[in-house]
């Protein structure tokens, strides 16, 4: 940093200016962010539930994770769909983006770049409402499709196989514009004149990839896989119009579990205690990544 | 055109434009379905397979059913002025203290700046419990405030504008120092019309993804009419529905053809922004 390479040859600071452009951040960090995050640590030791008053539990609302057989199966099927939606984004998103770099008029290019990316902006719960009804099972129009190919109906919305998979489907078909449009931003900042150098050298498109685009893409590759992870793990909207977490807990998400156990039976400290290890959770999770990156992440 | 165009490249270019117009068409088409089911007579038109553009009774009736079903226009109310307030509210905040950190030299700044950047890690989703308490104790739940306060402050914000400022050149703020400009001067004067398409970034992200929240309204919001569009969507397909499918693909698409022309319209910044917050790790 900046800031700390001259200390003593600058004795003068702006502590007063400082203080003004900070209070607003400040003032409501403290109230929306500090206190909450504090509130939900006191909260994860006390049995409360907005009624009566709340009293200390200890650790129980924590031994309660280990015994809560629904919060592993809730664990299991978030996993299971943000790992396949992180997959899905980081390796179809790529796909996509490198082929959109193939030569074409640059209006046809900004219409496939612009239809790609229209769902990121829409509202999750339209977009799960719409799919709710071409997921349809007697109805929809995705089975009358898979009719024409011979295939059986499916039923999407109604079965714990292929519940998490719907939610799958529609989370990534509204996210994977956003993971495109960032390979296309990392594409674009790789130097023209290295392909150029490879084609002249003969090397086939194939190895031009994976010698080139792919290792200096390793940061964008990075920061999607980071991002991605955190936001498929928090997925709430999707399941909730879409499957309402089931058929039973199949496709229900770690959200929706916090949600459902805070407001809907108030159990307040529990919700906490699972918020908390959820947030550590992701925590461990992205400084893994960030651990692993290093590994294969190439920066210039 | 290059000059060998062999069979092979030939069928790449193919594959290739076979790949994205499926790609294109499967992202694009369930949006025109929903558009046509909701100018559709009845429910039967509606899910007719396969779905045609052609339609025996098109009518603009299922638009003057959500209205009647739902209070729409409150919802869309709402949702602007939600997400309008904090998007003003998150550029002032979120500028002011990114300039601190990015310009200003003061005690403490390293550390505050690591807090800042800690509480990346913690989202709303897992303090929703005591920031309904917090909002309960100061009387703002059920009202619109509720989905205000939580959204202003923005640690993404500050990060993404900092980074920003500090890549600005230091003459010109060194020139009107020694014009004796104060702090806040150089800020709104130099700064900030600098910083337009950062600004512009973080005001597009901000006020899509308040715009688009789900969780935030269905913990505060007790009161139908202080509920914002994406509950009200819920609402309209659920507790208040008639059962008639075309009123709720009306709903949904009197809900996306205004950010469908605001993409449109701005699709340029979104493009940007979201290209470009993508290099910042």
């Amino acid at each position: 940093m900046t800031t700390n390479t001259h200390p003593t040859t600058r004795p003068r600071g702006d502590g007063a200016a400082a203080l003004a452009f900070l209070t607003p951040s400040i003032l409501t960090f403290l109230v929306f962010v500090l206190a909450p995050t504090v509130g939900v640590l006191i909260l994860s030791f006390f049995d409360w539930n907005l009624l009566s008053d709340g009293t200390f539990a200890g650790l129980d609302n924590f031994k309660r994770l280990f015994t809560d057989e629904r919060l592993l199966g809730v664990y299991g099927s978030t996993t299971y769909m943000a790992l396949v939606i992180l997959a899905v984004n980081v390796v179809l998103g790529l796909l996509l983006a490198v082929l959109l770099e193939t030569r074409m008029p640059r209006w046809i290019r900004a219409f496939f770049r612009l239809s790609f990316l229209f769902p990121f902006v829409v509202s999750a719960s339209a977009v799960a409402l719409i799919w709710r009804f071409l997921l349809n099972k007697d109805l929809g129009l995705v089975n009358y499709l898979l009719g024409l190919t011979g295939l059986d109906r499916i039923d999407w919305l109604g079965s714990s196989t292929w519940a998490p998979i719907s939610v799958i489907m529609v989370n990534s078909w509204k996210t994977i514009g956003f993971s495109i449009l960032v390979y296309i931003a990392g594409l674009q900042s790789i130097p023209k004149q290295l392909r150029e150098a490879a084609i002249v050298d003969g090397a086939g498109a194939w190895t031009r990839f994976w010698r080139i685009t792919f290792p200096l893409l390793s940061p964008t590759i990075f920061f999607l896989v980071v991002i991605n992870t955190i936001n498929s793990f928090q997925i709430f909207a999707e399941p909730r119009v879409l499957t309402q977490g089931g058929p039973g807990d199949s496709s229900r998400t770690i959200v929706e579990y916090l949600y459902d156990r805070a407001f809907g039976d108030f159990d307040l400290g529990y919700a906490s205690a699972i918020g908390i290890t959820f947030a550590l959770v992701l925590v461990v999770l992205t400084a893994i990544q960030f651990w692993f990156s290093r590994r294969w992440t190439h920066y210039q | 055109m290059t000059s060998r165009l062999t069979v092979g490249h030939v069928a790449a270019r193919v594959l290739t434009f076979v790949i994205l117009v499926v790609a294109a068409v499967a992202i694009t088409a369930p949006f025109l379905w929903i558009f046509r089911g909701a100018f559709s007579g009845s429910d039967a038109e509606l899910y007719r397979l396969p779905p045609t553009f052609h339609a025996e009774n098109l009518t603009l009736d299922n638009f003057g059913k959500v209205t009647e079903q739902v209070p729409y226009f409150r919802f869309f109310l709402n949702s602007i002025i939600v997400s309008g307030t904090v998007t003003i509210a998150q550029l002032i905040t979120c500028s002011t203290a990114a300039y601190a950190f990015a310009r200003l030299r003061f005690r403490g700044k390293g550390v505050l700046f690591a807090v800042v950047i800690g509480s990346l890690m913690i989202p709303i989703q897992v303090t929703i419990v005591p920031l309904f308490l917090v909002m309960s104790k100061i009387g703002m739940t059920n009202s619109l405030w509720a989905l205000i306060f939580p959204g202003i402050f923005s640690a993404f914000g500050i990060f993404l504008l900092r980074q920003h400022f500090m890549a600005l050149p230091y003459e010109l703020e060194e020139a009107a120092k020694i014009d004796g400009a104060s702090r806040f001067h150089t800020f709104a004067r130099i700064i900030l019309p600098l910083s337009g398409p950062s600004i512009a970034t973080l005001g597009i992200l901000c006020f899509t993804y308040w715009w688009n929240d789900l969780l935030l309204p269905l913990v505060m919001i007790s009161d139908t009419e202080k509920q914002t569009l994406p509950v009200g969507l819920v609402l309209l397909a659920g507790r208040f529905s008639t059962g008639s499918l075309g009123t709720i693909a009306a709903g949904i698409a009197m809900a996306i053809v205004p950010v469908l022309i605001v993409f449109i319209a701005a699709q340029r910044y979104i493009v940007q922004s979201i290209a470009s917050s993508g290099l910042k790790l």
